[in-house]
C-alpha cells in the first residue's frame, strides 16, 4: 500500500492511493469558545441541501453537545473503542495506528456500521455536562477548566486529505476535486452499497433510502466556486467560523486566515487526527472543558493552543482576524491588520471588507437636548 | 429501459405472481453431483415469463456449483455465507431461463438504513470465443454481461418502489419541496431535482423491474445498461431462495447464447441479512462451461 505524508500525525501513513494533494484545500476553522448550539448552521444546511425524500434524517452539518452528544449515536466513542488505545510521542509524532493501518485483512478501513436507530436521535445529550458526578456545595466555576463542563461541537464533512469514504468505495464512485479538495459522491455511479457510510469515522456519509444512493456534505461547492463561503459559515450568528483554503505546513502563508490560525498561531487543531484521514475542519478548543478529553479529541497540542488563545489579547493581528470571521460572506484569501483595522481580500486581491479591531465606543447623553426627549438605553 | 416499460413489466409480474399455484411438489429432484458442464436443452414451454414453480423444472437436470467468499478485493466477507447454488437451465428458442436455488435462513428486502437485500447474479462473457475473460467480472477490453436480481428490485416490480411512508410508517413529514397535500405541486421533474440520484438519472434511484443488466470490465467498473427484456422472479420458502432469471438467447449487443453456441457462466450470491452488498458476496471461483442445444 502506498505511503503518504500526513502532517497532522508528523509521519507517513498507509493509504490505498498515492498522495495527490489538490491545488487548494477547502477548510473551516471553528472557535468552540463561541458556539452556542443555536443550530442556525444546521438549518441553513438543511434547508439548502437536504429537504428531499430520503433526506429527512440527514444533517450534513450538525451541532452536538460533548461529551454526551453524538449524531449518529456515540459515533466517536464507538470508533475509538474499536481502534483501542493509541499513543503519541513526546514530540507530537503519532505512534499508533490509523483506521486504514488498523483495518483487518478483509476490510479497507476499520469501521463500525451505524444502524437505523443510531440515526434517530440527532440532538441526544444536549446540554448534558460531564465532569464530577455531583454538585454538593454548589458549582465552582472560578477556575479553568471547570469541574462540570460541556461544549458544543459543530461538524460538517471534513473533506479529508485522505478520505476513508473514498478509500472504501469499491465502485470508485467518490472523488476529491483537484480545484478545491471537496470530496463528492458521484450520484451517477453510486449504487448505495453504504461502504462510505460504514467507513467514514465522522459518519458524514449518509444513505438516502429513497434514491438508494449515499450522499454527503458537498462543501457548498457551487458557492465556493463563486468565491462565497458555505451556508453553514455565512449563516453562523455567533461568527465562530471562517472558511478558506488551507495549505500544508510547508506551504503555509501567514496572510491566509486558515493557515494563520492553524499553522502560524497554532490555535486551531484538527479533530480526531489520530484516525489518520487528515481532516480539514479545525477547532479552537474550548477553555472550559476537561483537558484529557480535549487531548483525546484534538491531539497532543491542546495545551499549547489554549495557552496561545488566552494570550490573543496582546496580539492585534490575531484579534483582527477573529473580527473578520463572519464579517463577510466572501472567501477571504488574504488578510492584513493595520492601524487597528483588519481587511480581508478576495482571490483577485480585491478588498472585501474592513472592520475595526476594537469597536469604537460612543457615549450619548441620557437626554437629547435637540429633540428634548429621554433616550432609551437600547442599541 | 424507460419507466413505462418497467411499469408494464411490473404488472406482468403481478399477474405471474398471482397465478402461480403452490407447486412445491413441482420442485426438481435433489442434485446428486456438482455441475461441470451446463447443457441447456430446449423445452416446449414458453419461458418469456419467469416461473420458479413451473412443473417442467421437475424434469430439468440440476447440478450444483460451489461458491466461496469473494477473495479478490476488499471489502470482502470474513466467511462464506453461501457455499453452493443449485442450477437448472432451459431455453425455448428465444429465451433462456436459469433456475437458481440457495440456502438463506432469512428473507431480506432492504429499504431502511443499514438494510441490504438478498440477491443473485449470473455473468456471461460478452464476446464469443473459446477462452472466457477473467472470472472476476471480466477484464479491460473483455467485458462480461451480468444479470443481477435483487429481492428489493423484485418488490419494486410487484409492489412499486416504496415511498418513505412505507419504509418508515411512524415518521412524520410536514411536506416535501414542490409536493403538497392540499395544493397543486410541481412537475415530476421539478420534484426529482430534490433527489440527487434521480436528478442525474442514476438507474439505482428509479423503480426496478426485478433484474438489472450490467456490463463490467473487472471489479469497480460495473455499469447498468439498457435492458434486453430480461426478467426474474424469486420465491423464498423454508430457508431457501428459488429464483428464475430469464434472458434473451441473442440480445442485441449482449452476450450471445444462440442454439449451438458454447459459452460460460459464473454466479454470485448476496445474503442481505448478513449485510452483504457490493463486493461482500459469495462467488463462483471458476467459469462453468455452457452448451446451448
Amino acid at each position: 500500500m502506498p505511503k503518504v505524508k500526513n502532517w497532522q500525525l508528523a509521519r507517513d501513513i498507509e493509504y490505498p492511493y498515492d498522495e495527490s494533494r489538490p491545488k487548494k484545500q477547502w477548510a473551516i476553522v471553528f472557535d468552540l469558545n463561541k458556539c452556542i448550539a443555536c443550530q442556525t448552521c444546521t438549518l441553513a444546511c438543511k434547508t439548502t441541501w437536504t429537504s428531499g425524500k430520503g433526506q429527512e434524517y440527514m444533517f450534513w452539518n450538525n451541532v452536538e453537545t460533548k461529551p454526551w452528544g453524538g449524531y449518529p449515536l456515540a459515533w466517536d466513542l464507538r470508533i475509538l473503542e474499536k481502534l483501542g488505545r493509541q499513543d503519541w510521542s513526546a514530540n507530537g509524532e503519532y505512534l499508533g495506528k490509523t483506521l486504514i493501518e488498523a483495518a483487518p485483512p478483509t476490510e479497507r478501513v476499520l469501521h463500525f456500521a451505524p444502524t437505523d436507530e443510531d440515526w434517530m436521535y440527532p440532538n441526544v445529550g444536549e446540554d448534558d455536562s460531564g465532569g464530577l458526578p455531583s454538585l454538593d456545595g454548589g458549582a465552582h466555576m472560578a477556575s479553568l477548566p471547570h469541574d462540570q463542563w460541556f461544549f458544543y461541537l459543530p461538524r460538517t464533512c471534513a473533506h479529508c486529505t485522505y478520505p476513508a469514504c473514498l478509500a472504501a468505495c469499491p465502485r470508485k464512485a467518490i472523488y476529491k476535486r483537484e480545484e478545491d479538495g471537496v470530496v463528492l459522491i458521484d450520484q451517477e455511479r453510486c449504487k448505495g452499497y453504504g461502504e462510505c457510510v460504514r467507513a467514514c469515522p465522522y459518519k458524514k456519509s449518509m444513505y438516502n433510502p429513497y434514491t438508494r444512493t449515499s450522499e454527503k456534505c458537498i462543501g457548498c461547492y457551487p458557492a465556493v466556486e463563486e468565491g462565497i463561503q458555505p451556508q453553514c459559515v455565512v449563516n453562523c450568528i455567533g461568527k465562530i467560523r471562517v472558511m478558506g483554503f488551507i495549505n500544508p505546513p510547508w506551504k503555509a502563508r501567514k496572510d491566509n486566515p486558515v493557515d494563520y490560525l492553524v499553522h502560524e498561531k497554532q490555535i486551531a487543531l484538527p479533530y480526531y487526527p489520530q484516525l489518520g484521514l487528515e481532516p480539514n475542519i479545525y477547532y479552537i478548543p474550548p477553555l472550559n472543558a476537561d483537558r484529557e478529553y480535549l487531548k483525546q479529541m484534538f491531539g497532543p497540542n491542546v495545551e499549547g493552543a489554549l495557552q496561545r488563545y488566552r494570550e490573543l489579547s496582546s496580539d492585534p493581528v490575531a484579534q483582527g482576524l477573529l473580527c473578520l470571521m463572519g464579517s463577510s460572506d466572501k472567501i477571504i484569501n488574504r488578510f492584513e491588520v493595520k492601524e487597528g483595522r483588519a481587511t480581508g481580500f478576495d482571490r483577485d486581491d480585491k478588498e472585501i471588507v474592513t472592520v475595526p479591531v476594537t469597536e469604537e465606543i460612543f457615549v450619548r447623553d441620557a437626554f437629547d437636548e435637540k429633540l428634548e426627549v429621554v433616550r432609551h438605553n437600547t442599541p | 429501459m424507460n419507466r413505462t416499460h418497467q411499469t408494464l413489466l411490473g404488472l406482468l409480474f403481478v399477474g405471474c405472481f398471482g397465478c402461480r399455484n403452490g407447486g412445491e411438489e413441482a420442485a426438481g429432484p435433489l442434485p446428486v453431483e456438482p455441475l461441470t458442464d451446463l447443457v441447456v436443452e430446449k423445452v416446449a414451454e414458453d419461458l418469456s415469463k419467469p416461473d420458479p414453480d413451473a412443473a417442467f423444472w421437475g424434469k430439468v437436470r440440476a447440478g450444483w456449483v460451489t461458491l466461496a467468499a469473494q477473495p479478490f478485493i476488499t471489502p470482502r466477507p470474513e466467511a462464506t455465507t453461501t457455499d453452493r447454488v443449485t442450477v437448472q437451465a432451459a431455453h425455448d428458442g428465444k429465451h433462456i431461463a436459469l433456475r437458481l436455488r440457495w440456502k438463506d435462513s432469512e428473507i431480506s428486502h432492504a429499504g431502511r438504513l443499514g438494510e441490504f437485500s438478498d440477491a443473485v447474479a449470473m455473468q456471461f462473457p460478452l464476446k464469443g470465443g473459446a477462452e472466457p475473460p477473467s472470472v472476476m467480472m471480466g477484464a479491460a477490453g473483455n467485458p462480461v454481461h451480468i444479470f443481477h436480481w435483487r429481492a428489493q428490485y423484485q418488490r419494486d416490480a410487484i409492489e412499486g418502489k416504496p415511498e418513505m411512508t412505507a419504509l418508515y410508517p411512524n415518521a412524520q413529514v410536514d411536506m416535501y419541496p414542490m409536493d403538497f397535500k392540499d395544493a397543486k405541486g410541481g412537475t415530476q421533474e421539478q420534484k426529482e431535482k430534490f433527489s440527487p440520484g434521480m436528478a442525474v438519472g442514476n438507474p439505482q434511484s428509479y423503480p426496478k423491474n426485478g433484474v438489472d443488466e450490467i456490463v463490467a470490465e473487472g471489479f469497480s467498473t460495473s455499469a447498468v445498461q439498457e435492458g434486453h427484456g430480461s426478467a426474474g422472479l424469486g420465491v423464498w420458502r423454508d430457508g431457501e431462495w428459488t429464483v428464475v432469471l430469464v434472458r434473451s438467447l441473442t440480445p442485441e449487443g449482449g452476450s450471445n447464447l444462440a442454439p449451438g453456441t458454447k459459452s460460460h457462466v459464473g454466479f454470485a450470491v448476496w445474503q442481505g441479512g448478513k449485510a452483504e452488498v457490493g463486493s461482500r458476496k459469495s462467488v463462483t471461483m471458476q467459469w462453468t462451461p455452457v452448451t446451448v442445444q
